[in-house]
């Protein structure tokens, strides 16, 4: 066992039998890939008779995206209490003297893959389907109910959209490590052509795609990860980012790799309970990949900067930016031939 | 002997593939590994073609800043466009290359902003700068665009 390991063992026991069961003692523990944004880890925790997996997801000096852990943690919880399949929370602890960062850590969900390499093709249809209705559920909850105001900045149906514009437009020209004319022209295009008001605000995931969700061998989804751009917004945002060319890039006619995009945007409606407006759409389409492009350039910065060794964040920085410049492009030039836009109604 | 420097890169990360991965220790070390092995392979990409992109990106650009020269009517601009144009060629060092087009991207990104304005108050000469940059851009990204399968 590493120094690492070590550390993590001894803070976490001491931790747990201070907050869970006296005798608490980790083991097991394992780092999980992925995860970028925290630095996340699998353990056994054994406190007499008792037993229990957890996940424990540590705060990093730097990562994808500046969020509060308060608020990706307070959103779990809620999804869990509103009986989405989402991982239970058990601890947010704030106080360093622990592990020396800032920590969550959730009941494990057993049994389970994120398919980074893609959902097996028997079990395409039925994942997919799942996956927009739970969408559409998140789209049909209200934040205020849920108690979330106080971890949420408060929006209007009205200036949601550009409040998320002027966020990741900032984000953009602070971390560019190259000036990017494509992202610049795409937020030009964005202020000039604002979208129509929200029908609704709603709870906003903000990372909703293939990938941040856990499924069982018989294909069904057990647990919605990754909450940490959470927000109260426009519901279409999250429909149009988990709709992004980028996340079926090898298979561009089937939405996440996994539905035709009318049958996608089908099980959200039918689970939101709203229509989906083209023209709002399409803003959030063209948002979409501009917010991919900040959070690829941010993540560029991080590793550039040395802030972060991860080389995930590297390949965010160069391979997807490129990827979604080429997107951004295509949905914007006045003589393209629009071979990302798809019929999705 | 010059080094070939993409094939050296690519042995470099068949190797990490090959025999690296297999005898990794654990899931996170296997997945960062591979992760060289895919960082590896763009730099290869760009190690070869990098020079060749910068310079010809640069010789694309000219005739666009020329044409917007004659019609912008903005003295800020007028300077910049002026300054970039009467540029001495630098060396064919990646990093020189680097800092001349990061200058003339930022230069277009504020000239786009303006050809789009004169193109709103009806320019026709706006609406042909506006279709040549976004031409530009197209073949900026297609340029630039990594082979990888992931």
């Amino acid at each position: 066992m590493g120094v690492r390991e070590d550390q993590l063992q001894g803070g976490l026991s001491d931790f747990l039998a201070a907050k869970w069961r006296p005798g608490a003692q980790v083991c097991d523990l394992a780092r999980i890939p992925g995860g970028a944004s925290r630095e996340t880890w699998r353990l056994k925790v054994h406190a007499g008779e008792a037993s229990r997996g957890m996940v424990v997801r540590i705060d990093p000096e730097t990562s994808l995206i500046d969020t509060d852990r308060r608020t990706e943690y307070r959103a779990m919880e809620a999804a869990f209490k509103a009986g989405l399949p989402a991982p239970e929370t058990l601890f947010l602890e704030e106080d360093l003297r622990w592990l020396g960062r800032p920590f969550s850590i959730t009941a494990e969900v057993t049994g389970c893959q994120a398919a980074p390499g893609g959902i097996p093709p028997e079990h395409r249809d039925a994942i997919g389907r799942q996956k927009w209705r739970l969408l559409g559920k998140i789209a049909a909850l209200d934040p205020l109910t849920l108690g979330l105001a106080d971890v949420m900045a408060a929006t209007t149906p009205a200036t949601c959209a550009m409040e998320q514009l002027d966020y990741w437009a900032k984000v953009i020209a602070a971390d560019e490590l190259h000036p990017n004319p494509v992202a610049h022209a795409a937020i030009r295009w964005l202020r000039r052509n604002p979208p129509p008001p929200a029908r609704k605000l709603s709870l906003v995931h903000g990372d909703y795609r293939t990938g941040n969700f856990l499924y069982s061998p018989d294909g069904q989804i057990k647990a919605i990860l990754d909450w940490e751009m959470a927000h109260i917004g426009d519901p279409l945002e999250d429909l149009a980012w988990s709709l992004d060319p980028l996340w079926c890039w090898n298979e561009p006619e089937r939405a996440g790799g996994l539905l035709p995009h009318t049958e996608a945007v089908r099980a959200w409606e039918e689970a939101a309970g709203l229509e989906v407006d083209p023209e709002a759409f399409r803003w959030w389409q063209v948002f979409a990949a501009l917010k991919g492009i900040g959070i690829w350039i941010s993540s560029s910065e991080d590793f550039h900067s040395g802030a972060s060794k991860a080389p995930i964040l590297a390949i965010a920085g160069w391979l997807m930016t490129d990827r979604q410049q080429r997107i951004l492009v295509d949905y914007l030039a006045p003589h393209s031939r629009h071979r990302f836009v798809r019929v999705v109604k | 002997m010059i080094p070939r420097g993409p094939e050296a890169i690519r042995h470099l990360l068949t190797r990490i593939a090959q025999d690296l991965i297999p005898k990794a220790g654990d899931a996170y070390t296997a997945t960062d590994l591979g992760y060289f092995t895919v960082l590896l392979g763009m730099i290869a990409q760009d190690y070869d073609r990098a020079a060749e992109v910068l310079v010809a990106e640069h010789a694309a650009l000219e005739p666009i800043l020329r044409e917007a020269a004659l019609h912008i009517d903005d003295a800020d601009l007028e300077a910049r466009i002026a300054h970039v144009l009467a540029e001495k060629t630098p060396s064919l060092r990646v990093s020189d290359l680097t800092a001349r087009s990061d200058a003339s991207l930022k230069l277009l990104i504020d000239l786009h902003a303006a050809v789009e304005d004169a193109e709103a108050g009806g320019a026709d000469w706006a609406r042909t700068v506006n279709d040549e940059i976004w031409r530009f851009l197209e073949a900026h990204v297609a340029a630039h665009a990594y082979d990888v399968a992931l």
